[in-house]
């Protein structure tokens, strides 16, 4: 299935997609929209289980879901392959928080690790493949909404800059996976 | 379009950024014919803004403005470069950006919008180094007052906050107030340094102003600002369409033609996309095409008469290259949250380091505490530090709030050895050559650079600072100068005081390739003076004889 993002964008209108009883479960898309009840995608249902567990998040929008799952695969094909290792990996450990997960993923095989990545920065970057899927639906401007806008949508009317924003605590928890080299893109 | 062959006006421009569309407007204002060529064409706002939302790499400057096969810009400030390419010991260091495009490389400036101090006019006098300009800060007074009128300039009541250029009247709006992180910043400053932090003037509306809205702190002035609360060149190309002038996109201009006796121009020659010829005649030129493309074109029109490029008798066209170089660092406060990026990009500058008795040794500089959103660099930083899940979170949280970047500004002086030529390999869609920029940073900026870093470093420290990350090198500013320098003596420079070239009495230039020195602040405002003093020159000429 190529799922893409002008399809996800006509068809939510429309309902067909749709996340079954708060589960993570998704209809698949076609290509082309169609009004009738689409058949489940397993591959897609098991990325949504992991993104579940790997944001510590109950609820993801299965229409964003839809479209970084397409982005991230076409992309990288053996990703395919890896979120079914996730998956697998999560069942059969029983796993529940993101840190188990990706503690034993990068535990377990090495390159799962970049898999994980790829799944962080879809969800809260809004980027799949290089290439943006959303961008102020992403979750990072979900968790800093109280105290900042994305570029370009600001909506607090002129001068609200000039107000204190919230303290924020240093944080305790660690991190569950290896660093990595951390490349700023040049301009 | 007219048919080619009657393609005339009384003052024909190359360029519409900044200078060309102000140029343009103030003489068709006053009844003067006007053509202005534009290499690149004609985009709308939405359209660049859309560019931005869907661009990946958010910082990119370049990445909303793609170039066309016929006017081709830097893709990006990274050397090797596909269009700009340099070399020399600090190649990189003038790995500039710019566009070509309607309204010019303002749709991507900060709206910074400083005068340079009278002391910059005359570095040599004062300070033993570089050049004076033949123009004193006095001389150009008033056309600041008509450029910041022009462009909606915000900033500080003068009695309260003197930035150190002396004004006759007030800006014409009052200053933007500064976000909260600004504020701070400023008390950190104000109470546990010998400085100062002053709210920088800026081409940014703090009220409705010249049609356009109050800014809303979309903290995207560079490389757009969605609503247009700050000012580009693409809002004088609308008063100029609209007082009477004709601006041609997609009109690459690649001759300047000259009379028998090479003391006037007659035309100059521009392609179409598709390579048809044009030839626009007229009685005054003017070229405002940037920097780097105004040397270019001066010497792609050589030819038997002026066998080393037009207005080049003293062969300095493309040569004294300068720039302000840039020192930047990235860090994580260990003080209270700042939340960067709440409002518009630059607010706030420390200018102690503007001008000086040590100027005699090094250059001097302003620094920016950059305001700008940390959230997707927090997002990936964390995410790279192995977090995932409600930790990732957490750590986003507290790294946008709490990352700083601080930026400067330092001078350059004017070296002939800096020199912009022609490729002979490289050419564009239209077998134009491409420019190419032998670069070495002068002593006198390494010096201003290492002071710098030993204040930046003084600010981690008093910020409580980890995780510094120095960006490599120097890195250029896009604030390109130089290429066709300004001076009293034809020998050694290429136009006058005026901006007239020495060598041809109907050619004027417009553009920061006449700085003779290039001091601190921000370029445009002082680019956009020097354009309505031009427009006043010719005013005065075609109208008075």
């Amino acid at each position: 299935m190529r799922l893409m993002r002008r399809d996800v964008l006509l068809t939510t209108g429309m309902s067909a997609l749709a996340v079954l009883g708060g589960g993570p479960a998704v209809f698949a898309q076609g290509a082309t929209p169609s009004p009738s009840v689409p058949a489940v995608d397993p591959d897609l249902m098991r990325f949504m289980d992991i993104s579940h567990c790997l944001t510590d998040r109950t609820a993801l929008n299965a229409a964003i879901g839809a479209a970084l799952y397409a982005g991230i695969v076409q992309a990288t094909p053996q990703r395919r392959g890896q979120i079914q290792a996730l998956y697998d990996l999560k069942a059969r450990e029983r796993l529940i928080t993101a840190s188990e997960l990706a503690k034993a993923a990068e535990k377990a095989d090495k390159t799962l690790k970049d898999a994980v990545h790829d799944i962080m920065i879809a969800w809260y970057r809004g980027v799949a493949g290089g290439k943006v899927v959303v961008y102020r639906s992403a979750l990072m401007f979900d968790i800093t909404k109280d105290a900042i806008y994305p570029k370009t949508y600001a909506a607090g009317g002129p001068f609200y800059w000039t107000t204190k924003p919230p303290e924020v605590a240093r944080p305790t928890g660690l991190p569950a996976l290896s660093p990595s080299p951390f490349v700023v893109e040049p301009t | 379009m007219p048919s080619d062959q009657n393609l005339s006006a009384d003052v024909v421009i190359v360029g519409s950024g900044v200078a060309g569309s102000s140029i343009a407007n103030e003489l068709a204002r006053a009844g003067i014919s006007v053509i202005v060529l534009e290499a690149g064409p004609r985009v709308d706002r939405q359209h660049f803004v859309e560019n931005f939302r869907n661009l990946e790499n958010k910082p990119s400057y370049q990445g909303p403005f793609p170039s066309t096969p016929w006017a081709p810009h830097p893709p990006n400030q990274r050397s090797p470069n596909k269009y700009l390419h340099t070399s020399g010991p600090d190649a990189e260091a003038y790995q500039q950006a710019y566009l070509r495009v309607m309204g010019g490389t303002t749709w991507h400036w900060a709206g910074c919008a400083w005068r340079y101090l009278p002391s910059d006019f005359e570095l040599k006098t004062r300070y033993g180094q570089g050049r004076d300009w033949a123009l004193k800060y006095d001389d150009l007074e008033p056309f600041y007052y008509q450029a910041e009128v022009m462009m909606g300039v915000c900033g500080p009541d003068p009695g309260v906050e003197d930035l150190g250029s002396p004004r006759k009247q007030p800006y014409p709006m009052e200053a933007l107030p500064l976000s909260y992180a600004g504020q701070e910043f400023r008390k950190l400053i104000a109470e546990k340094t010998p400085w100062r932090i002053v709210h920088e003037p800026q081409a940014r509306n703090t009220r409705p102003y010249d049609g356009r809205p109050t800014c809303e702190g979309h903290n995207n002035c560079m490389p757009i600002c969605p609503i247009g609360a700050m000012y580009n060149g693409s809002y004088s190309v609308y008063h100029a369409e609209a007082a009477g002038a004709t601006f041609i996109p997609n009109a690459v201009v690649y001759k300047i033609e000259r009379d028998a006796a090479n003391k006037k121009v007659v035309a100059v020659h521009y392609y179409d996309p598709d390579k048809g010829s044009h030839r626009v005649s007229g009685k005054y030129f003017v070229i405002a095409a940037h920097c780097i493309e105004t040397a270019k074109l001066m010497l792609l029109s050589a030819d038997e008469q002026s066998p080393n490029g037009v207005a080049n008798s003293s062969g300095h066209v493309g040569r004294n290259m300068m720039d302000h170089t840039g020192v930047q660092v990235t860090f994580i406060s260990g003080d209270k949250a700042l939340w960067p990026g709440r409002g518009p990009l630059e607010t706030n500058v420390i200018d102690n380091f503007r001008d000086g008795d040590w100027r005699n040794e090094r250059g001097a500089y302003l620094v920016h505490m950059v305001d700008d959103n940390q959230v997707d660099f927090a997002t990936q930083l964390a995410i790279a530090k192995g977090f995932v899940g409600r930790e990732l979170e957490e750590q986003i949280r507290y790294l946008a709030s709490h990352t700083v970047r601080l930026f400067s500004h330092n001078e350059a002086l004017p070296d002939p050895e800096n020199r912009l030529t022609l490729s002979t390999t490289e050419k564009d869609a239209l077998g134009i050559p491409h420019p190419q920029v032998y670069y070495k940073l002068p002593q006198y900026t390494v010096r201003s650079c290492d002071h710098t870093r030993s204040v930046f470093r003084q600010l981690i420290h008093l910020m409580h600072g980890t995780d510094e990350e120095w960006t490599p090198g120097y890195f250029p500013q896009d604030h390109p100068a130089g290429s066709t320098i300004m001076g009293v003596d034809p020998k050694d420079s290429v136009v006058d005081g005026h901006c007239r070239t020495h060598d041809h009495e109907n050619l004027f230039i417009a553009s920061s390739s006449v700085f003779s020195t290039v001091g601190t602040g921000n370029i445009t405002l002082t680019v956009a003076a020097i354009a309505l003093r031009v427009a006043d020159t010719l005013k005065k000429e075609l109208l008075h004889g």
